[in-house]
């Protein structure tokens, strides 16, 4: 049973507060977290697990939250780990060790565990969440949604009552959000406690009893399962909320190869590590059309687009833009990538100065016409890595923009993101779009792809043996 | 570490192998006689290959041929030049081998996880493995987000002295995140939990670790006395 | 992003922090290690070109963990990596551990959030990883006998002897004081400019 009694918390340094946080929680109970972004779900649930007060530093703490009897902010964050599991999104920075069974095992050697009453957790763990496949192999060579279900396995093993799963899907595809799906219900039927919070609904709709939804770090209403399940789709877009219902994309498909206006890419074959990630790849791409890449993980969507940036060189193929075959260093002239993890791409000391960067000879009003579009304006002094998650992908997709390439290819933009902004990032696509870019985005966010892309390429390749 | 019955090969445990590379070290630095020091590097070698390692040891007997042929055969008749520069760093270099040689039998055969778990045999606090670990897990996660970073400076077409800075300071920022994300995962799943940690990975010492051990030390004590 | 302040004793998040930093120093410290092997000269400006860029992550973790032990932990990892791989001796462990309580010692004096305290530890640090060629001089008459026993020419021992003179000597240790004068500036420019900016600091 976890108590949240009249919490109000403000950090310290980062954005986002609480104020008089009233929830209680039963046994069992299957509870979501979800609002707009920097609504304070994720905050909520650091009251859970411990996090505030034990590992943020500073911060304004008043209110009492209690989980199974002990009270979290008297109780050590180890003892508080017996009861309490907790997932993260970011699959890359979860695991401790290099070897898959070291990781699933890591809390109970924690715990001082006797080695047999290991054994036989570990062999509950993978048997309970059907995770044969991950055992023995090095966690660097597995694909994100292998890594969080490690991750959720790793702390499955501690047999904790309550599961704290924090935004646990914002990096994966469709397959590893139904595995996912599944993992929840198995421990929903061991009778443990969840207690998600979420921007992606659909595939927990049927599987939460009560759904508490919160604004500017303020509970505005809890719902009951059946009440949530109830709200129209108008209320919901209100709300700010992504959709409930399994986004279906009914897209016409890419274009055959050849076009004369535009890109066009030819019998392509790309090849890392000296082992072939696809071949004989051929679509066109025209100006003023978006084009949306899918593909389950391990087909190769990001390759492709480091090969079509010219970060990659092509074993086979052609690469044609308006007609005119492009090699590498030519199109990494004539493209703008914006990454998975838009971390990678940010360098300057202020949101300003990245805009100028992308933009040498820019006009301080296109600037500031984009920055205010994405609701940046206000920061443009602030230093890039100072903004949230959501913010720094609009800031990257924003110099991207600015940076006026003719190919402009986006890699999954809307991850993280809540409902508006990822119409936001949609709309400007869209408008790119309409100023005769090519635009290319590789995404597993179906309800995105629906509004943004005219047409679909699929990969489905996958590679022989193992991934 | 080889499939039973695939290959008979020799496994030491880890806290043998380190003690094994702390003699390895005392010969390599007290011993003065050329003989004693072939046969050392001779006899490691053969230990090696014996617990799997056989390229290796053939690059590093390679290695040890060419140091002995560079300062035997080339310095004494060669330019001066050569001789003076290098004479220093090569017979540093043949020194350095007895440690290499059971150095690269560690990084070969024994998981990081071994390591670590021998080291908590060995009464190392935590306070030191914990940060260990972490730093060798680090590595690989590292190598990827320089790529990743570097991949970005080549589209936004980055040059010159400003390439250092555009590296570094998103490396620096990734590894802030990354610790501070890590933490979050480690301290939820009990990693400052004072009680005695426990592990699956089962040390027992066997026949061959005694037999090793015993076979250093008398070597230890001929480079010592008679070296 | 949080420091730590709270508690004396290293936490998990302050070894994991440390652990973390460990691997960037590690990796900069090897790159010049193998730019040393390429020529002596090189080898023995080494440690002053680690200092140069190595700074950074020091200055960062100091900034983070400000307890002791971390700076002593940053070193006993680097050597211990060393070690186990095989390529250390027990003269640089020696100089190792005596530079990183050292500069502990300064840290815990200037009370662990002075610019000032940190370079100056950081300076004492960077002189640590002389004991990688310290060897040369330490075992000279060492080295020389045996190189004349082996009828080696006179003129080309005294060539040898040139380059492990005192002056160098001097020059291995005075090139880690200046590389981490610079370093810890560089480290300070890269903090007003980014890491304080964007709140990591």
């Amino acid at each position: 049973m976890v108590e949240i009694q009249d919490v109000s918390f403000a950090y310290e340094k980062e954005q986002g507060t609480l104020s008089h946080i009233d929830l209680k929680i039963g046994q069992g109970e299957c509870v979501l977290l979800c609002g707009e972004s920097g609504c304070g779900k994720t905050t909520v649930t650091k009251l859970v697990n411990g996090l505030i007060p034990h590992f943020v530093v500073g911060g304004a703490l008043t209110g009492r939250a209690s989980v199974n009897g002990m009270e979290v902010a008297d109780t050590e964050m180890y003892r508080l780990a017996e009861q309490v599991g907790s997932v993260f999104q970011n699959p890359k920075s979860q695991f401790f060790n290099i070897d898959s069974d070291s990781e699933i095992t890591f809390g109970l050697e924690n715990a001082g565990v006797a080695p047999e009453k290991i054994k036989e957790r570990l062999e509950a763990t993978v048997s309970a969440l059907e995770i044969g496949p991950l055992l023995g192999r090095n966690i660097f060579s597995m694909s994100g949604g292998e890594k969080q279900s490690l991750a959720f396995a790793s702390v499955y093993a501690m047999n904790p009552s309550v599961f704290v799963l924090d935004e646990p899907t914002a990096n994966l595809d469709a397959e590893a959000i139904d595995i996912l799906r599944r993992q929840i219900m198995q421990i929903k039927k061991e009778g443990r406690t969840v207690i998600v919070a979420e921007h992606r609904l659909y595939f927990l709709m049927d599987l939460i009893d009560r759904a508490v939804f919160l604004q500017d770090g303020k509970i505005i209403r809890i719902f009951s399962g059946d009440e949530f399940r109830g709200i129209p789709e108008q209320q919901r877009i209100r709300m700010g909320l992504r959709s409930f219902t399994d986004p279906v994309m009914e897209l016409p498909c890419a274009r055959p190869p050849g076009t004369k206006d535009g890109l066009s890419v030819e019998n392509l074959s790309c090849a890392f590590d000296r082992q072939t990630v696809f071949e004989g790849i051929s679509f066109s791409a025209n100006p003023g059309e978006v084009l949306g890449i899918v593909g389950y993980n391990g087909a190769g969507k990001t390759t492709l687009t480091r090969c079509l940036c010219g970060l990659l060189k092509e074993e086979g193929g052609t690469i044609r833009l308006d007609g005119k075959a492009l090699n590498r260093k030519q199109r990494n002239r004539a493209c703008s990538l914006v990454m998975q993890d838009v971390n990678h791409q940010l360098f300057s000391d202020s949101v300003w100065d990245e805009c100028e960067m992308s933009m040498p000879e820019g006009r301080a009003e296109e600037i500031e016409k984009i920055l205010k579009a994405f609701d940046l304006l206000e920061f443009k002094e602030r230093h890039p890595m100072a903004l949230s998650g959501g913010q720094k992908q609009r800031l990257a997709v924003a110099a991207a923009i600015l940076s006026g390439k003719r190919l402009m290819v986006f890699d999954e933009p809307t991850s993280g993101l809540d409902y508006r902004h990822m119409l936001g990032v949609g709309r400007m696509i869209r408008e790119l779009a309409g100023q005769k870019c090519i635009v290319l985005v590789v995404s597993h966010d179906r309800e995105f792809m629906e509004k943004a892309c005219d047409r679909i390429f699929e990969m489905d390749g996958r590679r022989d043996g193992n991934g | 570490m080889g499939a039973p019955g695939k290959k008979y090969m020799l496994k030491f445990d880890p806290r043998t192998e380190l003690l094994f590379l702390v003699l390895a070290n005392v010969v390599a630095f007290t011993q003065h006689s050329l003989w004693v020091e072939i046969t050392w590097v001779v006899l490691l070698l053969l230990l090696i290959i014996a617990c799997g390692c056989t390229k290796a040891a053939g690059r590093l007997a390679l290695a040890f041929g060419i140091c002995l042929f560079l300062q035997y055969g080339i310095f004494p008749i060669g330019p001066k030049i050569l001789a003076s520069s290098f004479t220093i760093l090569v017979s540093y270099a043949r020194r350095a081998f007895p440690c290499l040689i059971v150095g690269t039998l560690i990084i070969q055969k024994t998981s990081v996880k071994e390591l670590m778990v021998a080291l908590r045999e060995c009464h190392i606090p935590q306070g030191l493995i914990i940060p260990l670990s972490v730093t060798i897990r680090y590595f690989p996660a590292l190598k990827e987000e320089a790529g990743y970073i570097r991949d970005a400076m080549k589209l936004r077409d980055i040059h010159g002295i400003q390439k250092i800075e555009y590296l570094l300071v998103p490396v620096m920022i990734s590894a802030t995140t990354t610790a501070e994300e890590l933490s979050a995962a480690a301290v939820t799943r009990g990693v400052e939990n004072p009680a005695h940690k426990t592990s699956m990975v089962e040390m027992k010492f066997g026949v061959q670790d005694f037999l090793c051990l015993a076979f250093g030390v008398v070597f230890c004590f001929i480079s010592v006395t008679a070296g | 992003m949080s420091n730590s302040k709270n508690g004396k004793g290293l936490k998990g998040k302050d070894l994991i922090t440390i652990g973390i930093f460990s691997a960037i120093y590690f990796v900069i410290n090897f790159a010049f290690m193998l730019l040393g092997g390429i020529h002596p000269v090189l080898w023995m400006l080494m440690p002053g070109f680690i200092a140069v860029f190595a700074g950074i992550p020091f200055m960062l973790m100091a900034a983070k963990v400000q307890k002791p032990g971390a700076v002593f932990l940053m070193g006993l990892i680097t050597a211990l990596i060393y070690f186990v791989t095989g390529q250390f001796t027990l003269v640089i462990l020696i100089s190792m551990a005596s530079a990183c309580v050292l500069a502990e010692v300064i840290r815990s004096m200037a009370k662990y959030d002075s610019f000032k305290g940190n370079s100056t530890a950081y300076v004492i640090f960077s002189l640590g990883m002389t004991g990688s060629p310290l060897p040369i001089w330490l075992f000279k008459a060492d080295f020389l006998a045996q190189i004349t026993e082996q009828g080696m020419p006179a003129d080309y021992v005294s060539a040898v002897e040139a380059l492990s003179s005192n002056a160098m000597l001097v020059v291995l240790f005075v090139a880690p004081i200046i590389g981490g004068i610079i370093g810890a500036f560089i480290a300070k420019g890269l903090f007003k400019k980014h890491f304080v900016k964007a709140g990591i600091v």
